[in-house]
């Protein structure tokens, strides 16, 4: 359980919240019970007095109260239960905000090396099933758990008042059996079973993309029946284990139910004798059990739920795991930047765990306003390289230490939004004059004045399409337009064509004045100006 | 996004015919619901009888010991069933969800290696595993709720009626309105569920975007001005989702309403009436047996649809994911007929073929294909080549060396013309065939080698290993054949899965050997390994066929052929 720890921490930082939303839902289920139970008292009542009546014998009967209570219930049962629906959806809807912006932080607090390298598909599967299974934490398990286990007290108490001690502790047994059946024994028999679930899922998706990745050679060899086989066995194989996880909640559910309904026939049959006794009127004899009935409705929630915590755990151990609050190593070593030095490195070995050192005493010192090229094939741990000087990779041995850089990795990223707002990332005070003429530098001003909604384009899947070296371009135009002295371009010219590339080349050179440039390519013709060119791996 | 009327109405009939095969389970599913119906509805009837002749009666405990035990026995009936009930439910799920797998797959096959790898493997692979499990909830629990929550009202309402006609009467005035509910709910639930995965889809991908660009967010100093945006954007989207749900939450509460509303209206019905105020209809004869029972069953009554409310959504994910399933299962239809689309594998295929051509050529008779109609990739091709030849085809790209490698597969079927490897149909038969990108599955060197030939020996296997110069690698691997693949999480190069590759075909001896672009983009020591392997293979004497612009593969052939301008020539 402590994988839930954090989330529960996350989720009861809105305890206001939480607990009017649970009395709603208590304002709900009570009006339900009521309804039912004042009927019963009320039906049972009146023909007692009717048979009075019919004897001639006089009798009298208030019917207003119950009449008025009946109809009281009756119409709060359906307001509360609308209105609670909307409240707590409302706050789960506030917690998944509260989640998410935790996640965020989170990872925004932990290094690249300490990022888990997901692919989209994972991330897409922690952000959207993982989060809705804490999300909904509250509202599907917490909330009807206490509801349930409170409401089978207010039961005991009204039997204690209304039958005797006796018959009320006969009936909160056999509740609380009930209780426990529908929670915590639905989670030990499922728990195994919903915990393996997402693995087995994982493990199947990946088998189905091998499947289809080697579809010809498989094809060619005439195996893709036979391999499609295998791969539908498996895939039945996980659907199994779910059947046998729900046909154990639906018993469960079944079982609790059973005792539910024991109880009131336990209440009934116990009531008989307090009725014979003259302790109890008939009515009251009546009302007991149909409340006790009602009970179902609550605990028919629980099973599922807890069937599905085991699900919810293994989800939290995920993003515990995929986001946690890293430590950033400690650098083995400091190192102060001497004056006139935009970048020094002293020694550095980078190695990444389980792998080869790609760099063993390293050395490098960059004079302010130098223009230097860094030329190797890939492979040769170019990237980690610029990751290091740019602070993103810690050496595990040596240091590096740089002026603050502005750094155009290897990768391209833009953002789904628009190119305003991905050029501002590198200079969130940029007037749009600056914008243009940087976009001028890369030589995208003129697509993009032929647009319609110009800097306020929209880029990304939904938006405008960008080709490779358009969108190369772009990312390149925001480091540009970033103030810091030193830049770092890794490959900055991917995907761009050689008359693009030189007069590229040609404009940046004023632009740059005064900084200091890194740039790392596969070849020279890929670097734009240079001082001084060095050659890795040689 | 609103689908067209008519792709739901398509997505309806696949729904119901993976039904149609699977009819005995959701058969069954109803039957033991109605049971548990059924015995509630007795139990109801005992708890009434006990409390008559208990309270009216005065009926001692022995005379009431009987009825107990009916009411208890009941009670576990009716446990049973819904045990039951939920055990078929999941099978049901269980054998439509294996069909709807195996259709899909089926088709996969009818599509043929080179359409299918057109499509994103990713988003095939949601497809045959998530979106098939979405139909779970709409077999297991919306599609018998629904014959449910029409067969126990009925029951329910035709035992009201013979109790006493008037409060049957009352809950007829709300039978009509069921269909209204239904509709109501429905609709309510069915822009709850649009506009839920909308927004949640919507917010996911922005938020997924910027967790994707975290680096560049932290290079630039951004990460806190992108949490504001995170926080505003989802707070956003909640205000609009209330304001939808608003109205969506009203059906429901409409359904509650007239329940409840039916049950206190019954309740001081027959109040009144046991107390004799009302001399109309069968008010007079009402019992305290039949007004508690008329109670009782009354919510009931009203169960069962409340239950399929809460099931409307099982139906929209499982018409949401069945569109997509049958967006890809039709659109295939119509473009590609590959020759290779038998439902059995073609090792299986019984070799009782007509010999319609030479036996030891490989034959193409006038082979013409068009990808567009003013295009022709082929131009009535005629070609023979020799058994044992190793075959270079060379020219410029798009000039439709892959589309012949890939006729000669049998993964394209020719728009006219015959070819014929060996007087057997393109793809008839097992054959070698090494595409751009080699694959290989989690497990062990031999377990990926065993796909393609399950019953290669650990000798041949380490051979064929050795053969394509992986023999190194496996020397350092702790369980030789039998190690992991991808051990510390290292995975192979490039180079090197398309060596694994070319092992499988090494292993599996093949006499017809496939290869598009054997070299291009490869290290120069994966290049040296598969050049020696291709010469091995080629002394070993089967017939080559690859494209390729290296140098040194078209001094490995015997016989260069271009492919240009729709011809194919010697050079």
């Amino acid at each position: 359980m402590s994988e839930l720890k954090p989330w529960l921490k996350l989720i009861f930082g809105r305890s206001g919240r939480l607990f009017i939303g649970a009395l709603l839902m208590l304002a709900a289920l009570l009006s339900g019970l009521g309804l039912l139970a004042l009927s019963g008292w009320f039906i049972t009542e009146t023909a007692l007095v009717g048979i009075l009546l019919a004897a001639s014998v006089p009798a009298t009967i208030n019917l207003y109260v119950p009449g008025g209570g009946i109809r009281f219930f009756a119409v709060s049962r359906t307001v509360s239960r609308y209105v609670e629906r909307l409240y707590n959806h409302d706050t789960v809807l506030r917690l998944l905000t509260d989640i998410r912006v935790d996640l965020f932080h989170r990872l925004a607090a932990a290094g690249r090396g300490q990022r888990r390298e997901l692919t989209g598909a994972q991330w897409l599967s922690r952000l959207t099933s993982d989060v809705d299974a804490l999300d909904t934490l509250y509202l599907r398990l917490i909330a009807p758990a206490s509801l349930a286990a409170f409401v089978t007290l207010v039961l005991f108490a009204l039997a204690a008042v209304l039958f005797d001690i006796r018959i009320a502790t006969g009936v909160v047994l056999m509740l609380g059996v009930a209780f426990v059946l529908a929670t915590l024994a639905v989670y030990v028999r499922t728990v195994k079973i919903a915990s393996r679930q997402s693995d087995q899922q994982e493990a199947l998706r990946m088998a189905v993309v091998e499947h289809l990745e080697g579809f010809a050679e498989l094809t060619a060899a005439g195996r893709t029946g036979k391999h499609g086989a295998w791969l539908m066995r498996q895939a039945h194989q996980a659907v199994s284990e779910q059947v046998k996880a729900d046909s154990r909640t639906g018993w469960h559910l079944a079982g609790s139910n059973l005792l539910i309904n024991l109880s009131a026939v336990f209440a009934l049959w116990a009531g008989f004798e307090l009725f014979r006794s003259g302790a109890i009127s008939g009515p009251v004899l009546v009302l007991l059990p149909i409340a006790l009935l009602g009970l179902a409705e609550v605990y028919s929630m629980l099973p599922e739920a807890f069937g599905k915590l085991g699900a919810t755990q293994a989800s939290a151990a995920r993003l515990n795991r995929d986001c946690r609050n890293a430590e950033w190593p400690v650098a083995s070593g400091d190192i102060s930047l001497p004056a006139d030095t935009a970048l020094i490195a002293k020694d550095m070995k980078i190695k990444y765990p389980e792998h080869a050192p790609l760099f063993t005493h390293f050395d490098l010192q960059v004079k302010t306003g130098e223009r230097l090229g860094i030329l190797g094939h890939s492979g040769s741990g170019k990237s980690s390289l610029a990751d290091v000087f740019s602070g993103l990779l810690i050496p595990s041995n040596g240091a590096c230490a740089s002026l603050p850089c502005a750094y155009l990795t290897q990768k391209t990223v833009l953002f789904e939004d628009t190119l305003r707002a991905n050029l501002l990332l590198g200079d969130p005070d940029a007037s749009d004059a600056r914008l243009w003429r940087v976009l001028e530098l890369v030589d995208l001003a003129e697509r993009f004045r032929t647009e319609e909604d110009q800097l306020d384009t929209w880029l990304g899947s939904s938006g405008s399409r960008l080709s490779g070296g358009e969108a190369r371009r772009v990312a390149l135009a925001r480091v540009l337009m970033s103030p810091a002295s030193l830049l770092i371009l890794d490959e900055p010219f991917t995907g761009v064509d050689t008359a693009t590339r030189e007069k590229i080349t040609r404009q940046m050179d004023p632009w740059l004045e005064g900084k200091t440039v890194i740039s790392l390519a596969h070849g020279p013709d890929a670097l734009p100006g240079t001082d001084r060119v060095i050659q890795l791996g040689v | 996004m609103t689908r067209p009327a008519l792709d739901q109405r398509a997505v309806r009939r696949w729904l119901s015919g993976l039904t149609r095969d699977n009819r005995h389970w959701i058969q069954g599913t109803v039957a033991a619901g109605t049971l548990a119906g059924v015995a509630t509805i007795i139990q109801m009837v005992f708890l009434a009888r006990i409390v008559h002749l208990g309270i009216i009666e005065k009926a001692p405990a022995s005379e009431l010991a009987p009825l107990f035990t009916g009411l208890v026995l009941a009670i576990v009936a009716r446990a049973v069933a819904q045990g039951v009930q939920t055990q078929l439910a999941a099978r049901c799920s269980e054998q439509v969800r294996r069909t709807a797998r195996r259709q899909i797959h089926q088709h996969w096959r009818n599509l043929g290696p080179l359409a299918l790898g057109q499509i994103s493997a990713g988003s095939l692979a949601r497809e045959w595993i998530d979106h098939v499990d979405a139909l779970h909830g709409y077999f297991a629990r919306f599609l018998p709720q629904m014959a449910l929550s029409l067969v126990v009202p009925v029951l329910i309402l035709a035992l009201v009626f013979y109790l006493d006609w008037l409060a049957g009467i009352f809950l007829l005035l709300s039978a009509p309105l069921i269909p209204l509910f239904m509709a109501l709910v429905g609709m309510g639930a069915e822009k709850l569920n649009q506009q839920h995965f909308e927004t949640i889809s919507r917010l996911s991908g922005q938020f997924l975007d910027k967790v994707r660009g975290l680096t560049t967010l932290q290079l630039f100093g951004q990460t806190a001005s992108a949490t504001e945006v995170i926080q505003q954007r989802s707070d956003h989207y909640r205000r609009i989702t209330l304001k939808t749900l608003r109205v969506a939450f009203l059906s429901s509460a409409v359904l509650e309403f007239f329940a409840s509303v039916a049950i206190a209206v019954i309740a001081i019905y027959i109040g009144f009436g046991l107390l004799g105020y009302i001399a109309y209809g069968p008010s007079p004869d009402l019992t305290l047996f039949s007004g508690l029972l008329i109670l009782l069953l009354a919510p009931e009554f009203f169960q069962p649809l409340r239950t399929l409310s809460q099931h409307y959504h099982d139906r929209a994910a499982a018409l949401g994911a069945g569109a997509e399933i049958l967006a890809r299962l039709g659109s295939a239809g119509q473009e590609a007929a590959p020759a290779n689309t038998g439902a059995e594998d073609a090792e299986v295929e019984p070799l009782t073929f007509k010999p319609a051509a030479c036996l030891d050529a490989i034959e193409l008779t006038s082979v013409s294909l068009a990808f567009r109609p003013d295009h022709k990739v082929l131009n009535s091709v005629s070609l023979a080549i020799g058994k044992g030849d190793v075959i270079a085809l060379t020219g410029p790209s798009g000039g439709g060396k892959s589309t012949l490698l890939n006729l000669l597969a049998g993964f394209l079927a020719p728009d006219s013309g015959d070819i014929h490897l060996f007087g057997r149909p393109a793809g008839s038969f097992a054959f070698g065939w090494l595409g751009q990108s080699g694959f290989l599955v989690h497990g062990t060197w031999a377990d990926n080698l065993r796909l393609t030939s399950p019953d290669a020996s650990d000798v041949a296997i380490e051979a064929a290993l050795r053969n394509v110069g992986l023999g190194a690698l496996l020397d350092s691997r702790e369980d030789g054949i039998f190690s992991k693949l991808s051990e510390d999480g290292q995975g192979l190069s490039g180079g090197q899965a398309r060596r694994l590759s070319l092992a499988r075909i090494f292993v599996a001896d093949y006499d017809v050997i496939l290869l598009d672009e054997p070299t291009a983009g490869l290290d120069s020591d994966s290049e040296i390994h598969v050049l020696e392997a291709l010469h091995k293979l080629a002394l070993a004497g089967k017939t080559l066929i690859f494209s390729t612009h290296h140098q040194a593969l078209l001094a490995l052939a015997n016989r260069v052929l271009l492919v240009s301008g729709g011809e194919v020539r010697d050079v």
